[in-house]
């Protein structure tokens, strides 16, 4: 692999020296779409993911718009159901799954092991084409006629419903491609291409949930390939796995999406997780409490994620003998997700906290993962879901967990590795702007929704009665504030990119791996010198101030 | 890194005087790239057992549900091509493990020989599929809305099939249509390290094609030998 | 790098080479024991039809992993991701037929809910008639919709 770059004409050419941003790395378009550098491949992760995010949040925005009042607001019930069903396809396969891993752990993963690339650059590469690829299929799906089934995909409705399915369904057997491809990567990357020193207790917590993530992508993603295959097959050739007219059964093909759909959901928050884990060590200036329980409650996670799907299929026609045995099994998954709460709060008890907008964005990742997880109990136990399924309270929850949880650690992990990528620094006031709306509009918007769905609102509903008025529209303003924070934030780093000041290697003054021996921003084989890693990457009290401080000759000094 | 700057055995350019060109410039040495590679594949083995694995759980439900449907559906496959197939399929796993080997030992020759009967043995399984299929397709044996074997022009011996059988042919054609669509990808990378080989490009310390492409290939033949007997034997 | 530097120092790649006879031998195994499978499913065991072909094929992919793909000499790792996949593969079949075996469907001439398989009545369901509890336990009264939705 690779050769073309390197190889046989040795390490002397000063081009993989040289920053990976600047022309003598890779001139103009073509340096940037056939490069094989893992650092581009993540940036241009980073450009697509964020423009899927705005694409879902503009559905997104739509769908609260509609419900603002009572009837027919701004949409037909027809293009209602075509909007929520975008905004979570989209959301799901072309954001949140590719966006962590893709982005920052393209990124940041390498630098952090203390290698030149990946163990595959060209399947890493290929990764993001196929994603592309994949979109594309999407994208033809939404203009051919659209989607409403939901982004479930369940049938027997989406054999029948005359929307363009099939596209859609074929766009996310590929992107389950690209979600592989990233980590089978990994996951060789993580086992051979440690630097001298560092051995797997010496492992960032970030490269550990990485790891976790990767592990459930290779195992889940073909069964999701395999279920849509049959899906399309199903609508084109008419098989009848999942008709029952032909003797197929449809409650079969929610054991078969679900199989991957809830390991999937781990694929989104356990990276989620491991960018906070950063955070808060870097931000509280201590080594992290219980390091060894966080990296193994990430694995804990990955493989109980694989006993507990039947709790999405409490009403629809399970036995309820397996809806009891999912039920129980589901409580396990609060074992681990515990731990991680626990001991993030203990790193940041009597840590030296410093409010960066990235350490507010951990924060709230904190507090709003708990009240995610805490209200998952709520509708993993059997008796309760009865009520509460298929109505806002559900909705709620999964937004607590993936959007409180997983977009918070994101938004938090790009400020955190922002300067590291571009190599400017970025108006931490306008940040914090940016923040405070996104926090509070993403609470106000969400909040409501627990109460919303436990008086019994039923989710994915065109209309509603009157009592729920009041409600939803607190919840649209919400959306509404929400969008305020992300332009805010988005304009914080498009400034940065025009206007920023020049970044040290160390802005914030971590331990981290990638932080050390590296420049802002890197060059384009990451490091000068390989590195030996002599301590872990939490182990503020064996750092000198020169690690810590490097290019802050006032920080150095006190 | 605590001792990055400190400790010069490790620099960039000590060490890599003998880089050899097959050696990508992140790899050490030689031999992390062949573990790297192998661990890879073998990663990317567990996908697709887990992908295949779908298509047997469903069968293996759907079989529990209607026993008695599932096995005279089976009685309409012809499991003598089958075996013939499954033998075919187990040679040419033979000798692409022997590529592997003659590969080892650097015996160019040799290993074209066994890559190129590996790839004639994939042919010949696609040829008797080629010829199983078009039974099917002409008793209307086939798959969901297309089925048309419960149809009395269709009798065999005398009766037909109930309708439900069709349940069967729509597994049977994903899961033999599935397996050939492999063997089509195994084939042709087989193709590609073959003509690599005859470039001269493999040598007893670089093989690593050689032996990715073999464990494709033994896949292939692993799925099939779970298929065989659960489909066409015992229905 | 730490995981590949305790066997050799020279960084080279050392695989086992397999001898041509042995191959053969595996080969010649592999055949007989598909001659075996054929044969065994000329006779009707039952059920146990399946469970013998299954672990027939076992030995076969067995075989065909530990030697001609090398997971004899090969790391342990591999073997375990390897085996984990089937663990994994059983874990979908188990909860899902442990599902579909264990649903109830109506018994359109008694109109309860039984076992497709063994007969029995099926346990707990949503019985549409307003006694509940009762209609099951008086079969012939209640709940005559369909409970597979």
């Amino acid at each position: 692999m690779a050769t073309e770059v390197a190889g046989a004409h040795g390490h002397d050419e000063p081009d993989h020296l040289a920053p990976y941003l600047s022309p003598e790395a890779g001139r103009g378009i073509k340096g940037w779409l056939l490069t094989l550098d893992h650092k581009r491949i993540g940036l241009m992760y980073l450009v697509s993911t964020l423009l899927a995010f705005f694409m879902g949040g503009v559905f997104a925005l739509l769908v609260r718009l509609e419900l603002f009042a009572p009837g027919r607001t701004i949409m037909s019930a027809e293009y209602y159901n075509r909007a929520f069903t975008l905004h979570g396809a989209i959301m799901v396969f072309l954001f949140i799954i590719p966006a962590v891993p893709g982005a920052l752990g393209n990124f940041v993963l390498p630098i952090m092991l203390g290698t030149k690339d990946v163990a595959f650059p060209r399947l890493n590469l290929l990764s993001f084409y196929v994603y592309l690829f994949g979109a594309t299929f999407a994208l033809y799906s939404i203009i051919s006629g659209s989607v409403d089934t939901g982004w479930t995909f369940y049938t027997p409705y989406s054999t029948t419903s005359n929307t363009s399915v099939v596209s859609m369904v074929l766009g996310a057997f590929i992107l389950g491609f690209s979600s592989i491809l990233t980590g089978l990567n990994f996951i060789v990357t993580i086992h051979k291409l440690r630097a001298p020193g560092l051995h797997w207790k010496r492992l960032p917590l970030f490269v550990w949930g990485t790891y976790a993530t990767s592990i459930i992508q290779v195992l889940a993603t073909p069964v999701l390939a395999i279920t849509l295959l049959l899906l399309a097959a199903e609508r084109t050739f008419g098989l009848g796995i999942f008709d029952p007219a032909l003797g197929g059964d449809p409650i079969l093909f929610q054991h078969f999406f679900w199989f991957y759909s809830h390991p999937a959901v781990y694929i989104m928050i356990v990276p989620g997780m491991a960018v906070a884990s950063e955070l808060f060590a870097t931000f509280s200036r201590r080594a992290i409490f219980g390091y060894f329980a966080i990296a193994m409650s990430s694995l804990g996670l990955a493989l109980v994620g694989f006993l507990v799907w039947g709790h999405h299929m409490y009403t629809s026609g399970q036995s309820e003998f397996a809806t009891t045995l999912f039920a129980a099994l589901t409580m396990l998954v609060a074992i681990p997700s515990g731990v991680k709460v626990f001991n993030w709060t203990a790193t940041l008890y009597k840590g030296s906290i410093v409010l960066t907008t990235p350490m507010l964005y951990a924060l709230s990742f904190l507090i709003l993962f708990t009240i995610g997880g805490l209200t998952g109990l709520f509708v993993g136990a059997l008796s309760v879901d009865i009520h509460l399924h298929d109505t806002y309270f559900v909705v709620a929850h999964f937004h607590y967990v993936m959007m409180g949880g997983t977009v918070m650690a994101f938004v938090g992990g790009i400020l955190y590795w922002w300067p590291k990528m571009t190599g400017k620094l970025y108006d931490e006031s306008l940040a914090k702007k940016g923040w405070f709306f996104v926090f509070v509009g993403f609470n106000t918007t969400f909040l409501i929704q627990f109460i919303m769905g436990s008086k019994g609102m039923p989710r994915r509903y065109y209309d509603y009665l009157p009592q729920f008025e009041t409600y939803h529209k607190i919840s649209t303003v919400g959306s509404w504030l929400l969008l305020v924070g992300f332009l805010l934030t988005a304009w914080a780093l498009i400034k940065s990119i025009r206007s920023g000041e020049k970044s040290p290697p160390n802005p914030w003054g971590s331990a981290g791996f990638e932080w050390q021996g590296t420049e802002s921003p890197p060059v384009m084989q990451n490091f000068r010198v390989t590195p030996t890693i002599t301590r872990g990457p939490y182990d503020y009290h064996l750092c000198s101030d020169e690690e810590l401080f490097d290019g802050f000759p006032e920080d150095a000094e006190k | 890194m605590a001792s990055a700057h400190a400790d010069s055995e490790h620099a960039e350019h000590a060490g890599h005087g003998d880089h050899p060109p097959y050696l990508a410039h992140h790899f050490d040495t030689p031999e992390q790239q062949f573990d790297s590679a192998k661990l890879g594949m073998w990663v990317f083995i567990v996908t697709e057992i887990l992908m295949f694995g779908g298509l047997f759980v469903a069968y293996l439900i759907y079989k529990g549900q209607e026993p008695a449907i599932f096995i005279e559906a089976h009685n309409r496959l012809d499991w003598k091509m089958g075996s013939v197939n499954t033998i075919v399929l187990l040679f040419s796993s033979l000798t692409a493990a022997l590529a592997v080997r003659s590969s080892q030992l650097g015996k160019k020759n040799e290993t074209t020989m066994w890559l190129t009967i590996t790839i004639l043995c994939a042919l010949a399984f696609l040829g008797i599929k080629y010829v199983e299929y078009s039974h099917k397709f002409h008793d209307g044996l086939l798959p969901g809305r297309f089925f048309t074997a419960h149809l009395p022009e269709h009798a065999h011996n005398g009766h037909v099939l109930p309708q439900r059988a069709s349940m069967f042919f729509a597994l049977y054609f994903m899961m033999t249509g599935l397996h050939g669509l492999h063997v089509v990808i195994g084939m042709s990378i087989l193709g590609w390290v073959l003509v690599r080989n005859h470039r001269g490009q493999f040598s007893p310390e670089y093989f690593t094609p050689v032996e990715i492409g073999a464990l494709y290939w033994h896949l292939v033949d692993l799925v099939w030998i779970y298929l065989f007997p659960l489909v066409y034997l015992v229905g | 790098m730490s995981d590949h530097a305790h066997a050799h120092d020279d960084g080279k790649v050392h695989a086992h080479v397999s001898s041509f006879f042995f191959l053969c031998a595996i080969f010649t195994a592999l055949i007989g024991l598909t001659v075996i499978t054929v044969a065994a499913s000329r006779f009707d065991f039952g059920s146990a039809n399946t469970i013998i072909a299954v672990l027939i094929a076992t030995v076969k992919a067995t075989l065909v992993a530990t030697f001609f793909m090398h997971l004899k000499y090969d790391k342990g790792f591999h073997a375990l991701i390897f085996i984990m996949s089937f663990v994994f593969l059983g874990v979908m079949l188990g909860l899902s037929s442990e599902d579909v075996d264990s649903r109830g469907r109506v018994d359109t001439s008694s109109t309860v809910r039984i076992l497709e398989r063994r007969g029995e009545q099926a346990p707990g369901g949503f019985v549409p008639d307003p006694r509940g509890v009762q209609a099951r336990e008086h079969p012939t009264s209640g709940a005559s919709q369909p409970a597979h939705h």
